[in-house]
């Protein structure tokens, strides 16, 4: 007996709409069928009637959350187009933020990972300790979000010695931190087991669904664009490439914890090995007739531009591919032989420019037509009752 | 009396219902931000609510895309009176760097009547405070 | 592999197919086909080059041809395959099976321009709305699009 059920486009707590159709035959998900277009803004047609540097703003805003790496993205490949060799310390000032940028995203991930596991602590937590790195972007570049630091041959705004400072202190409370939530994140029984064996998806699939991101380093595809195609600084800077092989929602916290500590490294080693000299070089207002094409470790995976000009102050066509559209075939595939119940666990898994939380879910009987919602918040309780009843008790210490 | 009882109890905790017509999502996180020890908007007695059921304000983010526009109208009508409507972002007043495309209406205005406008891109979590806060002198 | 090491292999290996092939720059190739080579191609870059990573397909609008660019990636490579298909008869194959993961990719070269792909397993629109009138494709050069006046409420118009 199937049924099918709706969910969203409207979600309560968080982000961006979407709608997914599952196809149900008790508990278990036979199939998915995703429908995006709610947040399709006609942005690629809008770039084409806005200058190189108006166009900065317009890709800061693609997404909240990553609006650095699209305009880092996209001013990496204008640089390639027009020949500019931007200075070092312009470079290195430009992936300090990048860094600072993951670090928040991949807070605010472990934080509604918490949230969605039932875990409501950690997510008050985790998001407590982003602000931290929140007081450090505003600090350097005036804004919380959408941080308007590049510019088409560098960035706008330098950073003195007393903000460097300030840097190394903030990221040394968030390592102790995070080290913490490393011991709970694989210690802590009640929710490890939670999120093991949720949402597999195996290596051959993930390869073959061009997965990206920790959702596919998580089953041991070992990809990541700053060890592939090294930008700028990358092939000067020490860092390990975090898989995990257990394939599940699991691995891809512990990815993403792992993420952070490397994260730390690089920008503690940007921080004090930073060069003197100029922070941008001046870009000619027209652009000969190139191509480009510009990848870029996002937090959530791989972002590509591809970036043509024809000789005018306006781009030819401009091609945003950003890598939360990568996981969706990965995403259909996770939710295959899941239960409703770990759904908005699985969505989450991916950190989707959506971030869940609360969602209402339609069940519509098949047979009689009848409607009845079911919150998101009661298949998380039927959840966690369900883990309960199997045995596994919770023993948490709290150092502090 | 009880019409005071009521009207004191929405002054004194308004229900939100949070509502994204298609934004980049950094107005969504600062709201959200709202929630987290920095800010603590519950000690207001402002909660986050599921469903549009139980909200008495929608606060809505996002230029308005012509997909969702229908699903927006559909869950203002949901909305029990009395209800009111806080656009957040520069997104929801006119659209932002979106104005002038081919799938966008323009701002939370061209589809829902709106209350209280919260600029900035994005607006700070402080700032949202204060509109809710502004909101609840003009009842 | 080094760069050029690729580039050797991929002539000796392609031979008469390569109508084009450039290196504009460390780690990015471009090599033009034409479409009817274009899975045998994919398969080949797949199976022999380690490019099991299709990152995105792009298109471009060039007024009487329609170019498609498919980007491709290996752990040392990025090579973009090119092809071109003229305005008046916009097919393409599909590459679905041998990159499960291009679906997508390709439903929104469907939407945006108007482009036929055959054989794709699933045809719906991709990202534009559901009432979108059929046959306006927005990212063609020649579509504009007007701005109906606004409403401000409550103010000046």
């Amino acid at each position: 007996m199937k049924f099918e059920i709706p969910i969203g486009p409207q979600h309560p707590a968080l982000k961006e709409p979407i709608s997914l159709r599952m196809t149900v035959e008790g508990e278990v998900i036979r199939d998915a069928d995703i429908r995006l277009g709610y947040n399709h803004r006609g942005l690629e047609k809008l770039a084409e009637e806005k200058t190189w540097i108006q166009n900065i703003y317009l890709t800061e805003r693609i997404c909240g959350i990553c609006s650095h790496s699209h305009t880092s993205c996209y001013v990496q490949g204008v640089e390639k187009l027009m020949e500019l060799a931007p200075p070092r310390r312009g470079l290195y000032i430009r992936y300090l933020i990048s860094e600072l940028e993951r670090v928040h995203s991949h807070l605010l991930w472990l934080g509604v990972a918490g949230h969605e596991a039932g875990f409501d602590s950690f997510f008050m937590y985790t998001w407590r300790d982003r602000e931290v790195v929140m007081d450090l972007l505003e600090m350097i570049s005036g804004n919380r979000v959408h941080y308007a630091m590049n510019a088409i041959g560098g960035v706008r705004r330098d950073l003195d010695d007393a903000q460097r400072q300030k840097i190394l202190d903030g990221v040394a409370v968030l390592r102790k931190r995070t080290e913490y939530y490393f011991h709970i994140g694989a210690n802590e029984p009640s929710f490890v087991g939670r999120l093991a064996g949720v949402g597999r998806l195996t290596k051959e699939r993930a390869v073959a669904l061009c997965a990206v991101g920790p959702t596919a380093r998580a089953s041991g595809v070992a990809r990541d664009v700053r060890k592939d195609d090294p930008y700028a600084v990358y092939d000067e800077i020490d860092f390990e490439l975090c898989t995990a092989d257990t394939c599940d929602v699991l691995g891809r916290t512990v990815v993403r914890i792992k993420e952070l500590m490397e994260s730390y490294k690089i920008i503690e080693f940007i921080v004090r090995n930073l060069p003197a000299g100029e922070i941008a070089v001046r870009a000619p207002r027209k652009a000969k007739p190139n191509e480009a094409v510009s990848r870029y470790e996002a937090p959530r995976g791989e972002n590509i531009h591809y970036i043509k000009s024809n000789g005018s102050d306006k781009p030819e066509r401009l091609k945003v591919r950003a890598p939360t559209l990568a996981n969706y075939p990965a995403t259909v595939e996770m939710l295959r032989n899941g239960f409703i119940a770990d759904i908005p666990l699985i969505f989450a898994a991916i950190d989707p420019c959506i971030c869940c939380a609360e969602r209402s879910v339609e069940l519509i009987d098949a047979r009689s037509g009848e409607e009845r919602t079911v919150r998101m918040s009661d298949l998380r309780r039927l959840a966690a009752a369900r883990r309960r009843a199997s045995g596994l008790k919770g023993k948490a210490e709290w150092p502090f | 009396m009880l019409k005071k009882l009521a009207r004191w109890s929405r002054l004194k905790s308004p229900w939100i219902l949070h509502l994204n017509s298609g934004a980049c999502n950094a107005c969504d996180i600062e709201i959200v931000a709202a929630l987290t020890p920095r800010f603590d908007v519950e000690r207001f007695g402002i909660l986050l609510k599921a469903t549009p059921r139980h909200a008495d304000v929608i606060v809505c983010s996002g230029p308005v895309t012509r997909q969702i526009k229908d699903r927006v109208i559909r869950i203002y009508e949901q909305v029990p009176d009395p209800k009111f409507v806080i656009a957040v972002g520069a997104c929801a007043m006119s659209g932002c760097v979106y104005r002038g495309a081919y799938n966008i209406m323009g701002g939370i205005d061209q589809v829902i009547p709106v209350d209280v406008y919260v600029p900035g891109c994005p607006a700070r979590p402080d700032a949202i405070i204060d509109g809710v806060v502004k909101l609840l002198g003009k009842l | 592999m080094s760069d050029e090491q690729i580039i050797e292999r991929l002539k000796q290996d392609l031979g008469a197919k390569a109508l084009e092939l450039t290196h504009p720059d460390k780690r990015r190739i471009f090599l033009k086909v034409v479409p009817a080579d274009l899975v045998s191609v994919a398969t080949l870059l797949r199976d022999a080059y380690d490019m099991a990573h299709l990152s995105t397909v792009s298109g471009v609008d060039k007024g009487a041809t329609f170019e498609v660019v498919y980007h491709f990636a290996s752990p040392v490579m990025n090579l973009n395959l090119r092809v071109e298909v003229p305005r008046e008869a916009p097919r393409l194959p599909s590459i679905c099976a041998v990159i499960p993961g291009a679906i997508l990719y390709e439903r929104e070269l469907q939407d945006m321009f108007g482009l036929t792909v055959e054989n794709i397993p699933d045809s719906r629109p991709l990202v534009l709305p559901d009432g979108w009138p059929a046959g306006q494709h927005p990212l063609r050069k020649d579509w504009k699009h007007e701005r109906p006046p606004e409403v401000i409420p409550g103010g000046k118009s």
